[in-house]
């Protein structure tokens, strides 16, 4: 039975391979509580995933633009209609 | 058909033209907001975002029929959109038309580990950038880079799927993404340095 700090294969997971796993949202419940212990005691790790999550999630805070034009929307329905059998 | 075929097997929907107008209103139009920001960010100019965008929801709608009612209407179209873009639009816009990649095998290489696991740029400075530094450092990127950002981070697109939406393996998904990454982490540790020196 692997642990929650191997892989499938058996094989120990690297800090990089664990970050990654936690990046990606792919991680396990055991495998999320098994590295937030890991940071406490990993300090390149703790700076790592906290730039990445502080990073994406400024991401989606200031890249969202200010939407779709409203006369493209109303163009496209319109032309949508246009282009149904009456 | 070009643009959609590979998706899936295509399955051919029976839809009635009420269920299409349903369809379309319903499960197409509430991604439009992400559609033209993705659009505007591959073209940067609001006349082309609206015509890709208009082409995309027109193309979606004559092809509804190999569209599964229910299934990931917001891939389907960004794959349109973005298979649009490729052909329509990128011809003739300026930028290159290949990035140079570095492959799946140099991911786990142990410079890109040492610059993963130690970054310069701090949190804090990330915090300090209230203003348009992050979304200029995304329009920075080459738009093979752009792309994997706003997909998976802006987006919230799984791996799987931005594979489908790009037509490439997932491995290079996840590589590209690495790299895209580290040249935004790079751009913004430039305007973090610039933003020390007007402070002191
Ligand atoms: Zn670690």
């Amino acid at each position: 039975m692997p642990d929650s700090t191997t892989s499938p294969e058996g094989k120990k997971l690297s800090c990089i391979e664990m970050l990654q796993l936690m990046l990606e949202g792919d991680a396990t419940l055991e495998q999320q509580q098994n590295f937030k212990a890991h940071l406490d005691e990993c300090m390149p790790c703790y700076k790592s995933y906290n730039l990445e999550v502080t990073l994406k999630m400024l991401i989606k805070s200031k890249c969202n633009g200010n939407g779709a034009p409203p006369e493209l929307v109303e163009k496209i329905k319109t032309q949508i209609s246009q282009n149904m059998p009456h | 058909m070009l643009l959609l075929e590979s998706m899936e097997e295509e399955i051919r929907q029976n839809y009635t033209e009420a269920e299409k107008l349903q369809v379309f209103h319903d499960e197409f139009m509430p991604h439009i907001n992400s559609m033209y920001n993705f659009a505007y960010r591959l073209t940067f100019d609001e006349d082309d975002a609206n015509d890709l965008v208009q082409d995309t929801y027109l193309k979606a709608f004559r092809f509804i029929h190999s569209f599964e009612k229910g299934t990931n209407a917001k891939a389907w179209l960004f794959r349109i959109l973005k298979n649009s873009f490729i052909n329509d639009y990128r011809k003739k816009s300026k930028e290159p038309a290949k990035v140079d990649y570095q492959d799946v095998e140099t991911y786990y290489n142990s410079d890109d580990v040492d610059r993963q696991i130690t970054p310069d740029l701090r949190v804090e400075s990330l915090q300090d950038m209230i203003g348009d530094e992050i979304s200029n450092a995304l329009n920075s990127l080459d738009v093979d880079f752009r792309t994997v950002i706003i997909l998976c981070d802006l987006e919230g697109f799984k791996y799987e799927e931005m594979a489908k939406i790009l037509d490439i393996p997932i491995g290079t998904v996840r590589s590209r993404l690495h790299r895209a990454r580290n040249l935004l982490k790079e751009k913004l540790t430039d305007y973090a340095k610039q933003m020390g020196y007007k402070n002191t």
